[in-house]
């Protein structure tokens, strides 16, 4: 073919590429040795192709191209700044907080008659605004307030769900046993229960990531006081180092992070040489997770939650785990069932509708959060 | 011929002698607008006087048309679409595309649609339709390409050339190739050449089409935006794959038309198997991506540039 036409080809293969990649990470041809032919994002696509062709059927399309379309944020509002200005910013751009929406038609609706326990009550105090369904504007980025604190945090909004999930109340003690890069941290303090936060991470430069979102958006007299403690150790010894220690405990674990490994190139997991890696995460996720459930307090709760679609790294480890402490440690951890939960977010978030245990929200392009899976345990005193 | 001689030609009752004369006209006309305004001077002149020879001229002009296949709503219709051109002119131009063997209605609707025809003259036209029966598009088929784009007799030459060497040189279609390419999509004459070429590319590299389909599916006559965001959204949904160097696909693609030439309810309900809501969710974020890649594209080739600058200005260093 003719030089001009493979000029255009070139710059028709960069418009392919949807996403902008950080201009240092960028491959620069003239430096490269080899091209990427398969690029890693690519791999990760077929592999999903796959598996959750299958598993999700006729859903998987619409999945699909959500997944590969920009994601929508929700905007978490700081407590620890000049919160009920910053709310009403947030009204004021057409944004609604649908924790508050939630709760509002939780009180309309009379309970069921039938539930032998009362709905579990979602963590209080959070405040997240989203625009409404189909509406693609974006949040301005966050600033900084008065206080030096910054006024609100931007986050997958359905990250928040595991949160408000746990419930947690006044006075609770509270692990974040896969705590990096701090989303759900921050969002666990803004309810302003704990009465001590524990954050770990193996990772030590995601937990730096953690130790700077806390200092943009949460006093100093918190942050350096006895309430929190910020650690990076090996997550699975937690039954050993700290056993029925706390009221709730948060796992969210290490997964496949699906919508993330569509996108970035660096340290995909689904890199080739990481294929090892990728293949024994779901025996790491039951460790974890058993090691949460052994470091909770007997009559106390834990939630599970990955940003992964996958069977085998959600219900799969959530039943895995719950075999292996009945097995190995005698001890009874119940599923809570969540479907009043789900159902009271259910006009903010798209949820699948048969997850044997625990929720899952899909992403949709008319509510592109997700994905996002979590599952409440309850450990039997 | 100097206007004494032309304005005494409008008050001779002879018609015969009126229908020689003017037939030397016409170019004057397009060529030398002194001479019609002079014209419209003289008529305006003998309207008080002699109202007889005007009509008498309009009157032969008409039964002419009327003798083509006219009928007389369509006379009186083409008789004032453009007022500043002569009967005589617009019989002549009228004569020419019969000549070419069009039939009255098509003639009709294509001046009605584009009057600045009349304006041209019998010599131009004959120009272009030897080119254009050159192109493969003659008789038979310049009714279609009229219909599709009468501005192909107005267009200036360049332009035409440039689309054609893109189709040519740049598309690498065969000559049928285009002669079929232009026949069905008489609009590409008037596209911008860098816009053609790109829809080219998109067609060819980014969807996998081949020569063919793409002149068989009458692509080029879809705006890039349609089919970007319907191609693209059958790919996201994973319904469209582009062919691997071999040509194969994992999944059957849908067929182009499927894509293109239907209906956006049709194209959603059979084609994406998805709901109107969530396409246009779609359109919006990719229209926003677009926005978002070219702004992007142009700070890269600033940078690139900038880059290229500094490393010239090393490399003349080191050779200091």
């Amino acid at each position: 073919m003719a030089a001009p036409v493979l000029r255009g080809v070139r710059k028709l293969l960069k418009l392919v590429d949807f996403t902008p990649v950080p201009r240092r990470h960028r491959y620069k041809k003239k430096w490269a040795t080899t091209e990427p032919e398969f690029p890693a994002s690519r791999l990760a696509l077929q592999n999903f192709d796959m598996s959750y062709g299958i598993q999700f059927g006729d859903l998987w399309p619409s999945i699909r191209v959500s997944l590969l379309s920009e994601q929508k944020y929700g905007a978490l509002v700081n407590n620890f700044a000049a919160w009920d200005n910053v709310s009403a910013k947030l009204e004021q751009l057409s944004a609604k907080d649908f924790v508050n929406e939630a709760i509002s038609r939780q009180k309309l609706e009379p309970e069921s008659d039938l539930s032998p326990t009362p709905s579990p009550d979602c963590s209080p105090n959070l405040r997240c605004f989203t625009f409404s369904r189909g509406d693609v504007r974006r949040f301005p980025p966050a600033r900084l307030g008065s206080l030096g604190l910054m006024d609100y945090y931007l986050m997958d909004a359905a990250s928040l769900l595991p949160v408000l999930a746990l419930g947690l109340q006044p006075g609770d003690t509270v692990l974040d046993l896969c705590a990096a890069p701090g989303g759900k941290t921050l969002a666990l303090l803004q309810t302003g229960c704990c009465r001590n936060l524990a954050a770990n991470d193996l990772s030590t430069s995601r937990i730096g990531r953690l130790q700077k979102v806390l200092h943009s958006y949460v006093p100093q007299d918190i942050r350096e006081g006895n309430q929190v403690r910020v650690t990076s150790w090996d997550g699975r010894k937690w039954g050993e180092l700290e056993g029925d220690t706390y009221d709730r405990v948060l796992v969210d674990v290490p997964c496949t992070t699906d919508r993330h490994s569509l996108h970035e190139e660096e340290n995909n997991i689904f890199q080739r040489s990481r294929k090892k890696e990728r293949q024994m995460l779901p025996m790491l996720q039951v460790q974890l997770l058993a090691a949460g459930l052994l470091a909770t307090k007997p009559g106390g709760h834990v939630v599970y939650s990955t940003c992964s679609l996958s069977h085998l790294q959600n219900e799969y480890v959530v039943q895995g785990a719950i075999e292996l402490l009945a097995n190995q440690y005698s001890i009874k951890v119940q599923v809570e069932d969540l479907s009043h939960f789900r159902k009271l977010f259910m006009d903010t978030f798209c949820f699948f509708p048969s997850c044997q245990v625990g929720e899952l929200v899909i992403p949709n392009l008319m509510a592109n959060f997700g994905p996002m899976y979590f599952c409440k345990m309850h450990r039997l005193p | 011929m100097s206007p004494a001689l032309f304005c005494k030609l409008t008050t001779v009752p002879g018609g015969e002698s009126l229908r020689e004369s003017s037939c030397v006209r016409p170019q004057k006309y397009v060529l030398a607008p002194e001479h019609r305004t002079h014209l419209v001077q003289c008529l305006h002149e003998d309207r008080g006087t002699s109202v007889e020879p005007k009509s008498l001229e309009l009157e032969k002009v008409t039964s002419s048309l009327q003798d083509m296949g006219f009928d007389e709503a369509h006379v009186n219709s083409l008789l004032s679409l453009q007022p500043s051109v002569h009967p005589q002119q617009l019989l002549d131009i009228i004569s020419e595309f019969l000549l070419l063997g069009l039939h009255p209605e098509p003639v009709f609707v294509a001046v009605t649609k584009s009057p600045q025809l009349l304006k041209l003259s019998t010599m131009q036209m004959k120009r272009r339709s030897s080119y254009l029966r050159k192109l493969g598009l003659g008789e038979g088929k310049l009714k279609r390409v009229l219909h599709g784009c009468p501005e192909v007799f107005t267009m200036r030459q360049r332009d035409i050339d440039n689309v054609v060497k893109v189709l040519k040189e740049k598309c690498l279609f065969t000559v049928q190739q285009i002669t079929e390419l232009l026949h069905r999509c008489p609009g590409v004459f008037q596209e911008d050449p860098s816009e053609l070429e790109y829809k080219f590319q998109y067609a060819y590299f980014r969807m996998g089409l081949k020569h063919l389909d793409i002149v068989r599916s009458d692509f080029f006559q879809y705006s890039v935006t349609k089919i970007k965001q319907r191609h693209m959204y059958l790919e996201r949904l994973g319904r469209y794959q582009t062919p691997d160097k071999k040509g194969q696909t994992q999944i059957p693609n849908p067929l182009l038309k499927d894509i293109l030439r239907v209906s956006e309810e049709e194209f959603l309900a059979r084609t994406a198997c998805s709901s109107a809501e969530e396409f246009g969710v779609f359109k919006k974020l990719l229209d926003r991506e677009e926005e978002e890649s070219k702004s992007h594209a142009s700070e890269e080739e600033e940078e690139e540039e900038e880059e290229e600058e500094e490393e010239e200005e090393e490399e003349e260093e080191e050779l200091l």
